[in-house]
């Protein structure tokens, strides 16, 4: 039943692969799109501007988020900025070097015509973006500003103060809206989707839940786009929103497509650490503050003096002192591993003994209060609100916090899923970063997928598909409602103990000891052993409240951890199997002499695509080999 | 910071709906042990937590990112839109604020344009529909010119960027006391105003999306600016001001 | 077009405006000729027999006076029925307490004040003609100066005026920058400018009027009623 992986990586040298593939794909005749219907899961920004864009195409799109409006998606939050090779800065930039440096960021584990793609469209997205309005930081001239940005080496980052993602979303809402006032784009808010519905082997239909009146919908249509975000809430706390989760695209994968990397997951080392056992979320600090402030510890363990009592000598600079050419600019994953280090050595600060200090005093000196203030006063103010503290009298506390998942649906070069008519966009599939994201290009992935690719390659799909019609009485269409139905209906007859937060904290904390910042075969394989033992204990002992017919936060959340249950097995299996060190996946057995990551090409060059084989069964592992042709392979080094 | 965290005590009567056509009524639930280094939203999670334990139905309150930007969460408390502080949303609000003792009155945002339709959660959708009466520019994918051929006065750029920051979370209709929605019908009409690209469609914009404010119910601006001191983002009345010249212009000038 | 202005909010607010204003305007030119009373009776008469000779054209101002009063009363009337309806449920603690400020806040009570205030006003000095008996003072016949005079010699009279007058200073000390907000004028570099100019226009406006009453009441109570006149 396994299918081959067939990639469609189109002929050629990378730079022509995308001009020969939309030169090459079926066209849907113009009068016959009005005929198609696409069921758009998601309205972030990979679903909100693919929606928008097919219904300008004349398709009839239906669009579905669980918030009670498209423009909440978790896209919203994104502070930094966004990619484009415009060279506006003229430094040097271009095409094929936003190509270079991406590929290199994901430590070379991502496809190389995927990531040339990118690269060539992130010029018609900032185009895109300034035409529907988005206002982005300008100069005194009028033109557009960049920033330099996640340690890179020239200035391609366009951003809108500390609000880029919400600009950028705003933008594509916008245009979203745009459609549903013409009629052509059908907007369906407050919808979780818990079932794909595929028949005859292709994905035709969505099983979804009225979040405010409980009640099972069945929308069908001719191809199904899943942009439904990361799984980053696996973890319990991370930088992601409350609602972002793995259900839409695990029930896929459930139904036959494929999971890629799961275990790539990108740890931010700047957020507000943890303060107490009530947190819910953690909270990102931009990067950028790294630019200004020092991070160190104090040398002795267990110095509980106040920062300002610790004579400069008795501090240990650590990122400085271990790589002097970086210092405190080191990339996010190397930043992140040696955060944990020092706090694992003891000498972690702040009441939890979970943090290092950001410290702003020598730059405050050097450069003034008033220059500080303009630079990162707003963060500054974020910060002392959160913590009740100001960085301009203290130096800040940060930690590391999950922020991004690399993993997601394999997709092929066309963002098609193993299910054929099942596309993927955004954070919720695995192309295009590898086993790192650069800073700020996620935004453009986003837009890329939905603006610039899968509007080409749905048609591609379309135009070759004799489709029979199919409507919410099929078999199947039935099957898989009352297959949601029951789970749900499983769910409130438990009523158990424990409530579902009590569950999501205990899978978040052992992923994050045993699958977080630095893993080891030992960790790995003992939470293979635990995770089943939640489940198990979840499905007799979860406490859901309420019931099926009305609005029902708490079993809303109860769906969601029952899948990071199955899920979190799934990224610590995949997290074993991958024996080598890359990008954000540390294996404590594979490092350098000077405790840096060590890649292993011979042997782990591929996309490791997972097939589903039933719950708690030995999943299938499907390679798909990375080839490169247009970057060197080499170790990173940051000394 | 959790070194001089104090735990407190609070009393809460919380507005309990079961759905929109429930009448409602006032709960009251006392909070204790609240760390006040918690968010108000984390708040309510551990007065929830213990409604659970107690087999009671959890408060429904809405609420996604924690972070003050996907504009879900909302509640006025003690009469104020998103909590006593200024320029904060009601997840960025930390129990700080509170002190021991002291009783909180949680209220949904209350507007007949936004009817709750659980406890403190309300159907916003009538803002989708104002923006989708021309909130927008009506470009299509691809068919743009180069980006930096559009040269934007700074000053027009920002103001464009302040307008354009408001999060859509309602706390301007909630704090209002006539229930006007203005605030954020001009923070977009506004923010596409400014900028040269929004020229276009400027007067189809303001009439289509005036209109569709009247019709959804909301009341009428009488210039106390009880929206501007509510709204998270700190939007300015200005943008109502120039709404307000946008729409008599574009009434008297356009043939629409 | 001009139905789909008169029933947005938008244009309902602005006819609000504008014809506030005008009687705004109006009531400055009127402040003007009531302060005539302290250059004395005949200047003050001779100003009221000056707008008399405007006869007929007096009518059309005082006509289009009373059409503007009632189309702001008529669409004030409009907005504040939507507005009590827009809520739905109320509140039950008092919204934003410390932020509202009170002229702000008692704009419909300053401005029923000022109805029935002007009710009487014009039943008062419109509608009573000056004759012997009601505008002697100290035996001589001073036409309309002397019904003020003894008018406002009556402490009700002069209370009530000056109550209405506090109600005139609060409505329009709010109201005349409203007025700039709603037709669109605000910004960083005017602004602070036309809220100070307001708050001049409403105290001014305020006590100009109420002198003339404690001027009238104090002087004629105060010493002997004949040194008036
Ligand atoms: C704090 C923070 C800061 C960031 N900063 C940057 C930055 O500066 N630059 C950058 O490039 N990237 C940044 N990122 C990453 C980037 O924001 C995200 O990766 C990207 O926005 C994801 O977009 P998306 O469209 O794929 O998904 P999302 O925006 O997450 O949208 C998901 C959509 O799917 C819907 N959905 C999810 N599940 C279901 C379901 N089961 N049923 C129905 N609907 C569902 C949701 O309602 C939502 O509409 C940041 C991320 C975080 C957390
Ligand atoms: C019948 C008596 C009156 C009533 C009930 C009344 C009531 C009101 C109310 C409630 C408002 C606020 C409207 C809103 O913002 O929605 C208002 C505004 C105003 N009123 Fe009156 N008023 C009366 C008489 C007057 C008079 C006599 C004047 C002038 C001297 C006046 C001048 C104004 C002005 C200038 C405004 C401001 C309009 C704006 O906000 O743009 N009003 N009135
Ligand atoms: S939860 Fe997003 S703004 Fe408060």
């Amino acid at each position: 039943m396994s299918k081959q992986l067939e990639s469609h990586i189109p002929e050629g040298p990378v730079k022509d692969k995308w001009t020969k593939a939309k030169f090459e794909n079926k066209l849907v005749n113009p009068a016959n799109k009005r005929k198609f219907k696409v069921l758009v899961v998601g309205t972030g920004l990979a679903g909100a501007s693919a929606a928008a864009t097919l219904s300008e195409l004349g398709y009839q799109v239906q669009s579905f988020c669980f918030q009670d409006s498209p423009r909440r998606a978790h896209s919203i939050a994104a502070q930094g900025g966004i990619n484009a090779a415009k060279n506006y800065q003229g430094d040097g930039d271009s095409v094929h070097r936003l190509f270079y440096d991406t590929v290199k960021g994901g430590d070379f584990r991502s496809r190389e015509a995927n990531v040339h793609r990118l690269a060539e469209v992130s010029s018609n997205i900032v185009d895109q973006c300034v035409a529907q309005g988005v206002p982005f930081a300008r100069e005194y001239g009028g033109l557009l500003d960049n920033r330099s940005f996640g340690g890179a080496q020239v200035s391609r980052t366009f951003y809108a103060k500390g609000q880029t993602g919400q600009q950028l979303l705003i933008g594509a809402y916008s245009a979203l809206m745009k459609e549903v006032s013409t009629g052509s784009v059908e907007l369906f808010t407050r919808r979780e989707m818990l079932e794909l519905v595929v028949i005859d082997g292709k994905a035709r239909g969505i099983i979804v839940r009225n979040l405010i009146t409980g009640g099972m919908e069945t929308y069908m249509g001719d191809a199904v786009m899943l942009c439904t975000g990361g799984y980053g809430n696996v973890f319990y706390l991370s930088t992601n929103a409350m609602g972002s989760n793995v259900t839409a695209t695990w029930r896929a994968h459930k139904k036959g497509a494929y999971f890629a990397n799961p275990c790539y997951t990108q740890i931010h080392p700047t957020c507000i650490p943890v303060h107490g056992e009530y947190q819910s979320k953690l909270t990102l600090m931009s990067e950028s503050l790294r630019n200004d402030g020092r991070v160190w510890v104090p040398e002795a363990k267990n110095d509980k003096r106040k920062a300002s009592d610790i004579p400069e000598e008795e501090r240990d600079y650590y990122l400085e002192r271990k790589y002097p050419s970086f210092g405190n600019l080191v990339p996010r994953d190397i930043a992140s591993r040696n955060a944990k280090y020092v706090c694992d050595e003891g000498k972690g600060v702040g009441a939890t003994g979970l943090a290092v200090y950001l410290d702003f005093s020598d730059s405050i000196k050097r450069l003034g209060q008033k220059t500080i203030e303009n630079r990162y006063g707003n963060l500054f103010d974020m910060y002392e609100q959160i913590t009740g503290s100001s960085p301009y009298e203290e130096p800040m506390m940060i930690y590391p916090a999950v922020h991004y998942t690399m993993g997601g649906l394999w997709v092929d070069y066309n963002l098609m899923t193993s299910i054929p008519g099942l596309f993927c966009l955004g954070e919720a599939n695995f192309s295009d970063h590898g086993a790192n994201r650069l800073g700020a290009s996620a935004l453009m992935q986003g837009l890329s997928d939905g603006y610039f690719v899968a509007p080409y390659t749905l048609g591609n799909y379309l135009a070759q598909q004799d489709l029979a019609q199919v409507d919410a009485t099929h078999p199947d269409a039935v099957k898989a409602l009352s297959s949601a139905q029951e789970r749900i209906d499983k769910l409130l007859a438990i009523k158990g103990e424990r409530t579902v937060d009590d569950f999501h904290k205990e899978l978040g904390l052992l992923l994050w000891d045993k699958c977080g910042m630095s893993r080891n075969e030992a960790g790995l394989k003992e939470a293979l052993v635990k995770i089943p033992k939640i489940r198990d204990e979840f499905w007799e002992n979860v406490n859901v409240m309420g019931s099926p017919g009305e609005l029902n936060q708490t079993l809303e959340k109860a769906g969601r951890v029952a899948d990071f249950l199955e899920f979190g097995e799934l990224m610590v299996k995949d997290a074993l199997e991958r024996k080598e060190s890359c990008g954000g996946h540390f294996r404590e057995e594979s490092q350098t002499e000077g405790g840096e990551a060590l890649r292993d090409d011979e042997n782990f060059a591929h996309v490791a695509a997972w097939e589903f084989n039933g719950v708690g069964e030995v999943p299938i592992l499907h390679k798909e080999a990375l080839i490169f042709e247009n970057v060197a392979l080499a170790q990173r080094s940051y000394k | 910071m959790s070194n001089a965290a104090k735990k407190i005590n609070l009393n809460l009567k919380v507005w309990r709906q079961k759905n929109a056509e429930d009448k409602g009524y006032f709960d009251v639930y006392k909070a204790e042990g609240i760390d006040q280094d918690a968010s108000f939203l984390e708040m309510l999670d551990v007065v929830n937590e213990g409604l659970s334990k107690q087999g009671k139905d959890p408060i429904a309150f809405d609420h996604d990112c924690r972070e003050g930007i996907c504009g879900m969460c909302g509640a006025v408390v003690n009469g104020h839109a998103h909590g006593p502080k200024a320029k904060t949303t009601l997840c960025q609000l930390h129990m700080r604020t509170f002190s021991n003792g002291q009783t909180l009155v949680i209220e949904p945002f209350r507007s007949r344009a936004l009817p709750v339709q659980k406890d403190l959660i309300v159907d916003r959708s009538a803002f989708d529909r104002v923006i989708a009466s021309g909130g927008f520019i009506s470009v299509r994918t691809g068919s743009v010119q180069d980006a930096n051929n559009i040269p934007v006065e700074k000053k027009s750029a920002d103001l464009a960027f302040d307008a354009a920051s408001c999060i859509g979370c309602a706390a301007c209709v909630a704090a209002c006391p006539n229930a006007s929605a203005m605030l954020f019908v001009s923070a977009k009409v506004s923010h596409l105003a400014l900028l040269p690209q929004g020229q276009p469609e400027r007067s189809r914009r303001v009439l289509g999306m005036v209109e569709q404010m009247d019709t959804e119910g909301f009341g009428n601006c009488s210039n106390e600016y009880q929206c501007e001191a509510a709204c998270p983002k700190g939007i300015s009345v200005q943008n109502i001001a120039r709404m307000n010249r946008d729409y008599a212009h574009a009434r008297f000038t356009s043939e629409d | 077009m001009l139905k789909k202005y008169l029933s947005s909010s938008i244009g309902k607010k602005q006819i609000v405006a504008l014809t506030g204003l005008a009687m705004v305007l109006f009531l400055l030119a009127h402040l003007a000729g009531n302060l005539l009373i302290f250059k004395g009776a005949d200047a003050y008469n001779a100003y009221a027999a000056a707008l008399k000779e405007f006869g007929a054209l007096l009518w059309v101002a005082r006509l289009g006076l009373i059409a503007m009063f009632f189309i702001h009363f008529v669409f004030i009337f409009l907005l504040v029925k939507q507005n009590r309806q827009a809520r739905g449920v109320q509140y039950s603690e008092p919204l934003h307490a410390n932020t509202r400020s009170l002229s702000t806040k008692l704009m419909p009570v300053s401005g029923t004040i000022l109805l029935a205030y002007i009710i009487t006003h014009l039943m008062d000095f419109t509608f009573t003609h000056s004759n012997i008996a009601n505008a002697t003072v100290c035996g001589d016949y001073l036409g309309l100066y002397g019904l003020v005079v003894n008018h406002f010699s009556n402490p009700f009279g002069s209370l009530w005026y000056v109550i209405a007058m506090f109600a005139v200073g609060f409505h329009l000390t709010h109201a005349v920058q409203s007025v700039a907000q709603t037709f669109g004028w605000n910004n960083s570099k005017y602004t602070p400018f036309i809220k100070k100019t307001s708050v001049v226009v409403g105290i001014g406006i305020a006590a100009g009027f109420a002198a003339v009453p404690i001027y009238v009441f104090f002087l004629a109570c105060g010493t002997s009623s004949c040194t008036l006149g």
